[in-house]
């Protein structure tokens, strides 16, 4: 078997996983670990195409600036979830309906 | 990367950075860099396109594909309009006045880095910092509705940007390189194979939820609710169109929706484009909030933009530009209204508002301008966008998504008229007595924008043979 073919049905299932994770829990610390999941396959799959094309400098520039961004990304949710958790005193996804219509 | 056009993306990212230490005990002073900023870059960008000889020779000594030039011109005039508009909204000391013009200048550094990029990984860098700096927009003000809005749009815009990485990922296996020539070249030269039109399929699922069309709407309406109100101008007007609706065009040019080698994606576009049109107009005549209801309507507009933009010909793309351009100016004027009342009567509840044309006359009367460009009146310049987008519909021989894209237009009609009817005219609520007109600070960023309606909208011949050059460059 093509070890990149396992790769890719490796990412597939690690999505997956982060994406039920998302969908499954209701604390917003969970969904923001299944986001985390998500974008990690996203990473691997990118290491897996830069190595599949014999180009894994470009993929390694591309892979550094990504998890720059990442860590960007983490910091906001983290301030999000704890500002909501000042407000609300809870971290559950079901209380936030205040706006509807 | 269009370098001639890289001065718009540093000077405000430099401002940006330099305003935290320069107004740090003058906060007056952050106001001053963050206008002086924009409307320098403002005039700069005017005086590029609209000098008489370049206008004389039908604008084609315009530099690059003269979209990205119309979008920054964009860009810059929203940014402007709201920058100026929250120096005088903004109550003394809260909220921090350094930050929230060091995060708007970043923004608009972003979003000029987005419309300007020539590869699929700048896009993706420059939409994600412009995600992380509206999520600190947004909750600016530390209502619940804003930290709540801000939640739904983390977790819906993330998992579509992972999304879009993968995408990225086949795409270097596939292409080779990330720049958009190269897909330009390799869809045009034969029919894509299966790993192509899965990545693309997989961007434009990432790029149709960041903006918001309908079955991934889910965040649009709270975030334009919850977040401080001259905020919600600037995300509505500008910010999601950019991030998701730019993109979508962009991509859908690159692909060449035209010349039907993408055809199933094509198609699937423009019915998401429809039902957004539908779903949108017919959430808005419902709503009892009045920036909920605008948000439901941005929902409606984007439909339109999409719905031309998967159709994909020369015409329809001259329409999504041109109603791209359109949605940001009427947008913006209904959103600085919205913040206008918010000020003047303390609520935005249609049901508690009434009778304030009597006492915020030219509020009411730049809201109508606005309303009416929306639902496509002429003379006014979104007739004309909706007018291309149709034609271009009928032209080719899709007559039934034409005529339910012009009935909608009347739907649209309906709901800004309830409204209008609602808050505006009629009898004078206790509302309407307390309040009175917003000062004149508060009410020139709306004039302006009516005069850049009324002004599209009569110099109409001039503005198509600019987006002609644009459709021109961009497709071929």
């Amino acid at each position: 078997m093509n070890v990149f073919a396992l790769d890719w049905y490796l990412i597939a299932l690690i999505m997956f996983i982060g994406f039920y994770c998302m969908l499954a829990s209701r604390s917003i610390v969970r969904q923001l670990v299944g986001l985390e999941i998500v974008s990690k396959a996203a990473m691997l799959a990118l290491i897996s195409a830069g190595a599949l094309t014999n180009n894994l400098v470009y993929a390694q520039a591309i892979l550094i600036t990504m998890i720059v961004i990442e860590v960007v990304v983490v910091a906001t949710g983290l301030a999000l979830l704890v500002k909501n958790f000042r407000l609300h005193g809870a971290a559950d996804i079901w209380n936030l309906d205040s706006l509807k219509g | 990367m269009d370098k001639g056009l890289l001065a718009y993306l540093l000077i405000p990212l430099f401002t940006a950075v330099l305003i935290p230490f320069i107004a740090r005990n003058r906060p007056r002073l952050a106001d001053i860099f963050a206008n002086v900023t924009l409307l320098a870059g403002l005039v700069n960008l005017l005086w590029l396109a609209l000098r008489p000889s370049v206008i004389a020779g039908g604008f084609a000594d315009i530099p690059g594909d003269a979209l990205s030039l119309l979008l920054v011109a964009a860009v810059y005039l929203v940014g402007l309009c709201v920058t100026f508009f929250s120096a005088y909204f903004m109550e003394e000391g809260l909220p921090n006045r350094q930050a929230y013009y060091s995060l708007i200048l970043t923004s608009i550094a972003a979003m000029t880095g987005v419309v300007t990029t020539g590869d699929f990984f700048t896009l993706y860098v420059f939409i994600e910092v412009l995600a992380v700096t509206s999520f600190a927009l947004i909750t600016t003000d530390d209502s619940a509705g804003g930290i709540e809005g801000a939640i739904k749009y983390f977790f819906l815009t993330f998992p579509a940007s992972a999304l879009i990485m993968v995408g990225i990922a086949i795409f270097m296996i596939s292409l080779g390189s990330l720049s958009f020539d190269s897909l330009r070249v390799y869809m045009s030269s034969d029919m894509p194979d299966g790993p192509v039109v899965f990545a693309s399929a997989l961007i434009m699922l990432g790029f149709l939820i960041k903006s918001g069309v309908v079955p991934f709407h889910a965040w649009t309406p709270d975030a334009y609710q919850g977040s401080y109100a001259p905020v919600s101008a600037h995300l509505a007007g500008i910010v999601t169109k950019i991030s998701g609706v730019y993109a979508v065009v962009k991509l859908a040019t690159l692909l060449r929706f035209f010349d039907g080698r993408a055809q199933a994606l094509s198609e699937l576009v423009m019915f998401l484009g429809l039902l957004s049109i539908a779903v949108g107009a017919i959430a808005a005549l419902r709503q009892t909030s009045f920036k909920r209801m605008l948000a439901f309507s941005s929902i409606s507009q984007v439909g339109y933009i999409v719905l031309a933009a998967g159709l994909g010909t020369p015409l329809a793309i001259m329409g999504a530009v041109f109603h791209l351009i359109n949605h940001a100016t009427f947008k913006t004027t209904l959103f600085l209204n919205s913040a206008s009342l918010e000020k003047a009567a303390g609520t935005t509840d249609m049901d508690k508002l009434g009778g304030m044309e009597h006492a915020m006359p030219w509020t009411s009367w730049t809201s109508v301008i606005a309303l009416l460009s929306t639902a496509g009146v002429p003379p006014l310049s979104g007739f004309w966008s909706k007018l291309l987008i149709i034609l271009a519909l009928w032209e080719s021989g899709l007559k039934t998504y034409a005529v339910l894209a012009l009935l909608f237009s009347i739907v649209t009609l309906a709901y800004f008229m309830i409204m209008q009817r609602k808050v505006f005219f009629g009898r004078k609520s206790p509302a309407a007595e307390r309040s009175s007109e917003v000062s004149a600070p508060l009410l020139a960023p709306a004039v302006l924008m009516c005069g850049v309606i009324v002004a599209l909208g009569l110099l109409f011949p001039y503005f198509y043979q600019y987006v002609k050059v644009v459709a021109e460059r961009i497709i071929l």
